[in-house]
């Protein structure tokens, strides 16, 4: 009954997705307004049918209708209600149809925020998605149905892979990173159908960069909450390995952040609009190679689904996709004309093109480095892996770069500068780099590359901080209260430019911190019996003993330890070792000490019950937990330049400053 | 038409699907040994329950499948049946050893004793010889032909099709 009610539901949201696709294509060539009002009734109607084919499979997980094959694969009796949940996406085919919830639910709301706008480009943004919907569609109806018949109907499942029930972080990890990949699925449609019509407009970049923005904030969270997790769990004490489908979530993330800037540029000057364009395009294919990355089973990685038929359908797609896309900036990127140049080597738009210089070669970079391998078996026929040494030598001073240029660019104005401009803007900042650079030598910062990126992360937050408060200093001159002058000039007029600040400053954070985690850790073996102390990185810590919990899904082994630091006690850490009864070997969860200064990662390596002893690897990593809860900020941020800034009652008002406000 | 973006287009596309194509159907999980192709490492070991040494040499003559495996491994566990029912059904054409590493004899005496077995156990006491073999992790299985040269290598469990399939390697 529940299977057939999917099946059915899946195939109606395949005929609707392709009808309303096409329609979508001829109505942008006829454009009548009955063809635009009927494709969008088709995109609401696609929405309303994958998600609620997505319900019925939910609701099936919950019933534990076993009759369902996806049910039968991921379900448990014996799992907690959260795992339930969210098991609509730890595995392969129930991950598929959680992508076309969300691509559904993103096209229901870009569908709903563009109605009566944007007229001319609609018919064909809506071909582009539900022509994307198709495809998903047709995974999900075909090579990825989760909802087959099970016969005979199995009584109990195996439940999810462990690795996905060991940690809360897991549950949200994998949505916030569909919510930013699907997502991208949009602004492609409204780059597409620029390119289709032949003109990048006014008009239209607003819903472009919204759409592009809303993603790019879940991305980011996204990626960093897949490093958490990996630092959470795994037990290695890091949070990034360059990992094939890592690198395949940053991908994407790179070029959208290139393409935020980029169009900037295209809205105050006119120029780069082909490029933009490339951009958000290149965007959303890095999005379908990361799909593939992980669907297909050629790379191997913690994240990879076991092999599957899908990985050749996906491949097709992408390449049909690259195919459209190519076709489509041969043909049309020649009338996306610049309407004026750069005109200044010292200027903000020139520090705008190279700031997108380095996110392209960036992304060259880590999709060379992550498809190396192949590329070598291919040729040579022998295997490799491209490790660590690769990605940093080549990423570290890109990464540097960027921060350079996060310091530079801002300070400068748009068009042509003034020797005195320059001058007076980027002096200034060079002491708070050399204040920045002294503090991180006098706390112990030795390594050449990481103090050079505490310096420039010191002249780029002064720079940052100078920009960010521009509209508030302006107002409190014209002797506004510091509360009026905040809450209008930062909060409410110039959102879009505070928020696009606050997002710079966090990136700071994060390179910084990264910089002086990946540079300062310090590890340490330990074996220690039961009521022994050994000192690490000038801690204390006391082995108390091992503990067995038993749940109904798993048995944990729990080594007890006490931390401490100079007599007194700092926390009771408690790593432990899990025992899924699906799972042949047990599964490691560290514990970690977590300060402002840094972290404290106990992670057991081995465990002795019978003579009560343990060996743990401790990590103790300065300024990780920075990393996340600057990348939270970073999110923020970017939802706070999201939300169009109030548009002031008396349109006449405060015309002065609102350019200076209004525009980052 | 724009003639940079076609080409430059074209080019990036095909190499990356190209790449993707050739890469499909892989399974990076596979690690290619480089003792394929080469005599097998000698090894004299211990025989569990019964205490006699057995020489690999001494089954020279016919395909030998030596699989290394331990009793803290569920994988090992969920493969044993495998094993000693094929090695049941191929009798006296083939050879199956299995090589214990970082083991108690007893555990290992218990498990045989529960779960039956068809072939000889060694127990390869200082993991010398999964060292020999380059032994990632257990279990893993080495397919020998008649002369002693390794055929064939596999890691992780094997169900019946894929331990014939391999087989077939050292048998031809």
């Amino acid at each position: 009954m529940i299977p057939s009610l999917g099946r059915i539901l899946i195939l109606a949201s395949l005929l609707v997705a392709a009808a309303g696709s096409l329609l979508g294509f001829v109505t942008g060539r006829t454009l009548s307004a009955d063809g635009l009002k009927w494709a969008r009734r088709f995109a609401y109607f696609y929405a309303a049918l994958i998600i609620l084919a997505t319900l019925v499979m939910e609701y099936a997980l919950l019933t534990h209708d076993f009759s369902v094959s996806y049910v039968a694969q991921v379900g448990s009796r014996l799992v907690p209600t959260w795992v339930t949940v969210v098991s609509l996406w730890s595995s392969l085919e129930g991950s598929i149809l959680f992508w076309g919830f969300v691509l559904g639910s993103y096209i229901l709301i870009a569908t709903l925020f563009t109605k009566d706008r944007y007229q001319e480009y609609m018919p064909d943004a809506i071909g582009t998605w539900l022509g994307c919907a198709t495809f998903f569609s047709f995974l999900i109806a075909g090579p990825a149905n989760p909802f087959r018949t099970m016969s005979p109907i199995p009584a109990d499942g195996p439940g999810p892979n462990p690795l996905l029930q060991n940690h809360l972080l897991m549950a949200i990890h994998p949505p916030f990173l569909y919510l930013g990949y699907v997502g991208m699925t949009i602004p492609f449609g409204f780059a597409c159908a620029a390119l289709i019509k032949g003109r990048l407009g006014h008009a239209i970049l607003k819903p472009l960069r919204e759409s592009l923005l809303l993603p790019w904030c879940f991305q980011s969270i996204a990626i960093m909450l897949g490093g958490w997790w990996a630092y959470e769990v795994l037990g290695w004490g890091g949070y990034w390995a360059w990992d094939p489908v890592e690198n395949a979530s940053l991908l994407p993330w790179l070029t959208a952040t290139g393409a935020l800037h980029s169009l900037l540029v295209v809205e105050r000057r006119g120029i780069l609009k082909g490029w933009t364009v490339t951009l958000v395009q290149s965007t959303f294919l890095l999005v379908l190679l990361g799909t593939f990355m992980t669907r297909s089973g050629v790379f191997n990685s913690v994240h990879s689904f076991t092999q599957s038929a899908i990985g050749p359908t996906i491949l097709v797609f992408l390449a049909a996709m690259l195919i459209y896309t190519i076709a489509l900036l041969a043909l049309r990127i020649d009338k996306l004309e610049a309407e004026g140049r750069i005109e200044s080597t010292a200027s903000r738009e020139a520090f705008f093109l190279l700031n997108n210089l380095v996110f392209v070669l960036l992304t060259f970079t880590v999709l060379i480095g992550t498809c190396f391998p192949l590329i070598v078996e291919a040729v040579r026929g022998k295997q490799m892996s491209v490790g660590r040494p690769y990605f940093d030598r080549m990423v570290v001073p890109l990464g540097t770069a960027l921060l350079f240029l996060m310091g530079v660019g801002p300070a400068l104005p748009w068009g042509r500068a003034s020797k005195e401009q320059i001058r007076k803007s980027l002096l200034m900042p060079i002491i708070t780099a050399g204040i920045f650079a002294v503090v991180g030598y006098i706390a112990n910062v030795r390594h050449p590359w990481t103090l050079i990126t505490i310096a420039l992360g010191g002249y780029a937050i002064h720079v940052t901080f100078n920009q960010m408060f521009v509209p508030m200093i302006q107002r409190l001159r014209k002797g506004e209260s510091a509360v009026t002058a905040f809450v209008e000039g930062q909060l409410l007029r110039g959102r879009r430019r505070f928020g696009s600040y606050v997002v710079h400053a966090a990136m700071i954070v994060v390179l910084v911190a990264i910089a002086v985690s990946s540079s300062m850790r310090q590890t340490a073996e330990v074996h220690l019996t039961k009521g022994q102390t050994q000192k690490v990185a000038g801690y204390d810590l006391t082995f108390t003993g091992i503990e067995d919990h038993q749940e109904p899904h798993r048995v944990s082994t729990i080594a007890r330890f006490i931390l401490a630091r100079n007599g007194k006690q700092l926390a009771i850490l408690e790593p432990r070792m899990n025992q899924y009864e699906t799972m042949r070997e047990p599964i490691g969860s560290p514990d970690v000490y977590t300060t402002i200064a840094g972290d404290f990662y106990v992670s057991i390596a081995a465990l002795d019950p019978v003579s009560n002893s343990v060996a743990v690897n401790v990590y103790v990593t300065p300024m990780v937990g920075w990393i996340w809860i600057a990348v939270i900020v970073m999110g923020l941020g970017g939802v706070m330049a999201l939300i169009p800034p109030r548009t002031p009652r008396a349109a006449t008002a405060n015309v002065g400053d609102s350019v200076a406000a209004e525009t980052a | 038409m724009n003639r940079t973006v076609v080409i430059v287009g074209s080019l990036i596309a095909f190499a990356l699907v190209g790449v993707l194509f050739i890469g499909l159907g892989k399974n990076p999980a596979e690690i290619r040994s480089p003792l394929v192709g080469r005599p097998a490492p000698a090894f004299a070991l211990r025989e569990v329950g019964t205490g006699r040494t057995i020489d690999i040499a001494q089954f020279r003559g016919k395909p030998v499948i030596i699989n290394f495996w331990a009793t803290w491994c569920g994988p090992c566990w969920e493969e044993h049946p495998t094993l000693v029912a094929n090695a049941r059904q191929l009798g006296d054409n083939v050879q199956f050893v299995g090589v214990v590493f970082q083991d108690a004899e007893e555990k290992i005496q218990g498990f045989l004793n529960q779960r039956g077995t068809a072939y000889p156990t060694l127990v390869d006491q200082e993991g010398k010889t999964a060292i020999a073999y380059g032994v990632g992790g257990v279990p893993e299985t080495y397919f020998l032909d008649r002369n002693g040269v390794i055929r064939a290598k596999y890691v992780g469990p094997m169900d019946s099709e894929i331990l014939r399939a391999n087989l077939t390697k050292a048998t031809n």
